[in-house]
């Protein structure tokens, strides 16, 4: 067990997933920078951005490494390299899409493929604040989260609405981990991505 | 809280050779059967640029730069991975270019903005030990005359 003690700074590597345009870096600028760039002007992001942000959680100092990954098809092996040492995982839909809460399973099966099972999920319909066009009941998906051993919550970056709350909420459940601190054991599954 | 300033991830990490051998593998797999997939193409192009190697570096860039001429669709990205290929180079004329291309584009690109600090900051580092070089070439130079001066003094005695 890693996290013990208030004095020095507990690492913890989270990592952002989802499908293209579903908000991903959106909620990282609000939580890091509580910043908003409006959609047209906000540019898919290329690859992978990172992002290191410091934190007091339980009166414990945590120093998180954000990785946002691109959703676009065509990153994929890209992002995929990005899944190794992650403790934490946001997977990320919009509420008023559909679509981008259909491709949940498959996005689930790449989780199984590189991280193990201990690993923390937490699954967030973004997008609150479009609540007049939503296509995801909030039961349906909460459902689904709980199958899948996620945590939920729905969020809006443009609002801020329960944007801190989704990393405080995934990173005081990795905290609550102990198999994510044995030396770092059982994090990964495989060192080497597919193509 | 606080955060610290964004920068670019790809220009830290590089991949295990497990995984460049992937990315290479499949590249020579699909020229060996005469057709590259773009996606293959920049799949490895970019695990080369990422790499420490000089060698791997350049020869990233170079099928970056054949991506970009042919793939129009594929543009913003080669712009991105050929101006971080160029920066961890020690290109920064070249890496300066291809961003501000990207940045033409994308005003708002805080990738794009990111890696441009980073660029601005080799430029200075490279000045500094620029002028450390030149510093310690005047210094050098002093002494030589002084020696020569102090020759001089003691032939016209």
């Amino acid at each position: 067990m890693a996290p013990t003690g208030s004095q020095s700074t507990i690492n913890v590597k989270l990592l952002l997933i989802g499908n293209s345009s579903v908000g991903k870096s959106s909620l990282l600028l609000r939580f890091s920078d509580e910043q908003w760039i409006n959609e047209d002007e906000s540019s898919a992001t290329i690859g992978v951005d990172f992002r290191v942000h410091k934190m007091d959680v339980n009166g414990k100092k945590v120093k998180l490494s954000i990785w946002d990954t691109a959703g676009q098809e065509r990153f994929r092996t890209i992002t995929s390299s990005y899944y190794r040492g992650a403790q934490g995982i946001i997977l990320v839909y919009d509420v008023s899409s559909r679509e981008s809460f259909d491709a949940l399973p498959r996005w689930y099966s790449e989780l199984e493929t590189y991280v193990s099972e201990s690993v923390v999920k937490i699954l967030v319909g973004n997008k609150l604040d479009k609540e007049f066009s939503r296509q995801v009941p909030t039961a349906e998906a909460a459902a689904f989260a709980e199958r899948m051993s996620s945590l939920f919550i729905e969020a809006s970056a443009k609002t801020a609405i329960n944007v801190k709350e989704t990393f405080q909420g995934v990173v005081e459940k990795i905290l609550d981990t102990p198999e994510l601190w044995d030396n770092g054991a059982g994090q990964s599954k495989v060192s080497s991505f597919r193509v | 809280m606080s955060t610290e300033l964004p920068y670019a991830a790809d220009a830290e990490v590089s991949l295990s050779y497990d995984e460049l051998e992937v990315l290479r593998i499949q590249y020579e797999r699909e020229q060996l059967q005469a057709h590259i997939t773009v996606q293959t193409k920049f799949n490895y192009s970019w695990g080369l640029v990422k790499s420490p190697l000089r060698e791997h570096q350049v020869e990233g860039v170079r099928l970056l730069q054949d991506l970009y001429r042919t793939e129009p669709t594929r543009r913003r990205e080669c712009l991105y991975y050929l101006a971080l290929g160029h920066y961890k180079m020690g290109n920064f004329e070249e890496a300066k270019q291809f961003n501000n291309l990207l940045m033409e584009k994308e005003p708002t690109n805080l990738q794009a903005q990111s890696l441009a600090q980073l660029i601005e900051k080799g430029v200075a580092k490279e000045g500094y030990i620029g002028m450390a070089l030149v510093g310690g070439a005047a210094a050098l130079g002093t002494l030589v005359l002084a020696g020569f001066l102090r020759r001089a003094t003691r032939a016209s005695k």
